[in-house]
């Protein structure tokens, strides 16, 4: 056996080094992007449906669709950007629309610019908007977070409400409601988590307003849409119509649990109110309450996200062309992910199919689609700046103080002077 | 030979030696005192992300200005004078109660209270979390023995929320230091106390004047470990506040905001690397201080 390995051994080497440098030029034939996001029920499983759709008409194309929880990506964007490696990067990544501007300020260089390529004219303009950096525009605008308020039919007609008494309704009114609704079934109005400021920032936004003004400075103690917000929150609070969560999975809990009346949240949360079976008619859906203040609207938005190119991807023409085709053309796509995931898409031109005329039975026959579409175009544009993490923090550190009598003015200060602290 | 008689001086010259200890020199100093170098000359910078520009003293300027640093530190500070002290002593008062050789099911009892600390932090905290839910476990039992009449919000309250991870880390870490001192009391004569009983001292006063003082070198090691350990707290709260160190900024530790200033925050590594050195110089301050006054007592 010695022997004959000596003997050959030469020529096994040779053999191995030709089909190692064989293998070498298929693999580099054949392209594999990868693409990081969350969620398995939505971005994922979306992604995947997106990557199908591009590899039937360019089969060199395949891709690795990788699933980690929403922090990790963030986390592990940016220590990668941070540490200059790209081998530790995807090609595509999806973040959310909040940190867009974060990541794009102070990575500069890091993300192609897709300006060239995409015709942005046809997607919702607040979207493009938050993907924007001196004039260029980076990234394909993906799912909008259009809010609506899901409430339980079966609760609020107990507590003697109609479905027609849940439209255009104010904030005040929506807690008026809430307390009789807690009289009357013992339900509480609705889930709260107090560290997370979404709430805050779905009222601000459906004014007009955000924690930033235009061009990023502070906008606090004269905004009188976070004021009111703020205001909101606390009697929320004060009125005690909210059962407490501790986080997301919590705070998901209070609802599919069936302990809650409503859920005032973005869109994208109807895939988990639907995974309910048992609870199939006795949703409805209504436009969210609005303030009493100027410029109030009863759209707004929460979360929501899009997919960025990495500049230094080795296979950055191909992921560019492959967000151009699907998510900037592919029509039909639009409708699948309607239909399957509950995705509304930015994209105008796809909110006009056959899945967004269909009447929905989960939510006993109504056009639920129809309706967030129409939301869609009224969501106020703002600027959301590169600090809403750090504002919202802020804000959900002064509402405890705010339930025990503080002044709505003296918070915002508070909250004013600890973002002030961020901004260097 | 000549090796052996080389000494003193000369051992300094040999090439040989410097060879063998070269790699793991090598290797200390890529992966130890540059990242510390390094992190120090950060601290003097400052930007969004990639874009850092040397900022001098800006940083520890900008601390004192910073409600979110006071208030990791005070919470931080909290934590440490309020858990530090009531761990040591349960740990003593159950090391000195486990050491008594006429109690029944020693083993179980010594296990039962080390067990908590080989957990997984990230599992416990998961689990603490659980427990003491609006409408967990913990709320629930208490409402049906009648000790509380609503449900605590232990996790949505700042003053709640802070009680919280005193618990969490409390039945973590009792049982660790618990270990230490059952080791250090195995070494007491038990002549010692044997006199002492005789003489008819309390058990109280057993504790105090003889258990106490003999464990004194292992009480200072496990103060100074606890307060390292307090001071760079991170998974129990990052874990059961979903990284937020909430309600209320309440929960919100030092290593917490480091963790947010890089990570969650626009990322600014100079100031999150200033944050870290505020840990640095705090924890050997109070090592020197706990050092220096166990060194007072001896005399």
């Amino acid at each position: 056996m010695d022997n004959f390995a000596r003997a050959h051994l030469p020529r096994i080497a040779a053999l191995a080094l030709a089909s190692a440098s064989l293998l070498a030029v298929t693999a580099a034939e054949a392209k594999e992007i990868t693409i990081w996001c969350w969620d398995p029920n939505f971005n994922v499983a979306i992604m995947k449906e997106a990557g199908a759709r591009y590899t039937k008409t360019h089969p060199d194309v395949t891709f690795n669709v990788v699933d980690f929880a929403k922090t990790d990506v963030e986390q592990k964007l940016q220590t990668g950007l941070a540490s200059g490696t790209a081998d530790a990067l995807p090609d595509i990544v999806l973040i959310e629309d909040y940190g867009a501007q974060k990541y794009l300020q102070s990575f500069p260089g890091a993300f192609a610019p897709l300006s060239g390529t995409v015709d942005y004219s046809g997607f919702a303009p607040y979207k493009v908007e938050v993907m924007t950096v001196d004039g260029q525009v980076y990234g394909m605008p993906f799912d909008s977070g259009v809010t609506g308020l899901y409430y339980r039919k079966d609760y609020l007609e107990q507590a003697g409400f109609k479905p027609e008494d849940m439209q255009n309704l104010t904030w005040d009114r929506f807690i008026e409601i809430g307390k009789e609704v807690e009289a009357k079934t013992g339900k509480k109005m609705m889930g709260l988590d107090p560290n997370d400021g979404g709430l805050v920032r779905i009222i601000m936004q459906s004014a007009g307003q955000w924690y930033f003004d235009k061009e990023g400075k502070p906008n606090i103690t004269g905004n009188p849409a976070l004021k009111a917000a703020v205001e909101t929150v606390g009697k929320i609070m004060s009125a005690n119509i909210y059962k407490p969560a501790n986080g997301w999975s919590d705070w998901v809990g209070t609802f599919t649990s069936g302990d809650v009346a409503s859920v005032v949240t973005g869109v994208w949360i109807t895939g988990t109110v639907k995974a309910q079976p048992d609870q199939a008619g006795k949703w409805g859906v209504a436009p969210i309450p609005a303030l009493s203040i100027e410029g109030a609207t009863h759209a707004s938005n929460l979360g929501g996200s899009s997919w960025y190119v990495l500049e230094s991807s080795a296979e950055k023409a191909e992921a560019i062309d492959f967000l151009n085709e699907i998510y900037g053309k592919d029509i039909d796509f639009y409708q699948k992910i309607l239909q399957d995931r509950g995705a509304v898409g930015s994209l105008l031109a796809a909110r006009g199919g056959a899945a967004y005329e269909a009447a929905d039975p989960f939510f006993g026959g109504e056009k639920v689609w129809q309706n967030f579409s129409d939301w869609l175009v009224k969501v106020p544009s703002v600027n959301y700046g590169v600090f809403t993490n750090e504002a919202d923090l802020a804000v959900t550190a002064q509402l405890p103080a705010l339930t025990q009598g503080m002044p709505v003015d003296d918070a915002l200060k508070a909250i004013e002077t600890e973002i002030s602290g961020h901004i260097q | 030979m000549a090796l052996a008689r080389r000494g003193g001086i000369g051992r300094y010259y040999d090439i040989n030696g410097w060879l063998f200890v070269a790699p793991a020199l090598g290797l200390i100093a890529l992966f130890m005192v540059y990242p510390i170098v390094w992190s120090l000359w950060m601290s003097f910078q400052s930007g969004r992300g990639m874009m850092m520009k040397f900022a001098g003293f800006a940083n520890i300027a900008r601390l004192w200005n910073d409600p979110v640093f006071i208030k990791a530190l005070t919470n931080t500070m909290t934590y440490f004078v309020v858990q530090v002290p009531i761990m040591i002593l349960l740990a003593l008062i159950l090391a000195s109660l486990l050491n008594n050789p006429r109690l029944v099911g020693r083993a179980f009892f010594r296990t039962a209270i080390f067990l908590p600390c080989v957990t997984s932090l990230v599992a416990y905290s998961v689990l603490f979390k659980g427990m003491f839910a609006f409408d967990g476990i913990v709320n629930s039992t208490l409402q049906a023995i009648g000790i509380i009449a609503s449900p605590i919000p232990w996790q949505t309250h700042p003053f709640w929320a802070k009680a919280l991870v005193i618990i969490a880390i409390t039945w973590r870490w009792t049982g660790y230091n618990m270990i230490f001192y059952l080791a250090a009391l195995q070494n007491i004569d038990r002549s010692i106390y044997e006199v002492a009983r005789i003489d008819g001292v309390p058990a109280w006063a057993r504790f105090t004047h003889i258990t106490i003082p003999l464990l004194k070198p292992v009480i200072l090691f496990t103060t100074v470990i606890s307060t390292i350990g307090t001071l760079q707290l991170f998974d129990e709260v990052y874990n059961l506040t979903e990284g937020k160190g909430g309600p209320s900024n309440a929960t919100l530790t030092l290593s917490l905001y480091i963790y947010n200033l890089t990570f969650r925050f626009m990322p600014n590594f100079g100031y999150a690397a200033t944050v870290s050195y505020v840990i640095v110089v705090l924890v050997a301050l109070l090592a020197f201080l706990q050092f220096f006054l166990a060194r007072e007592r001896e005399k």
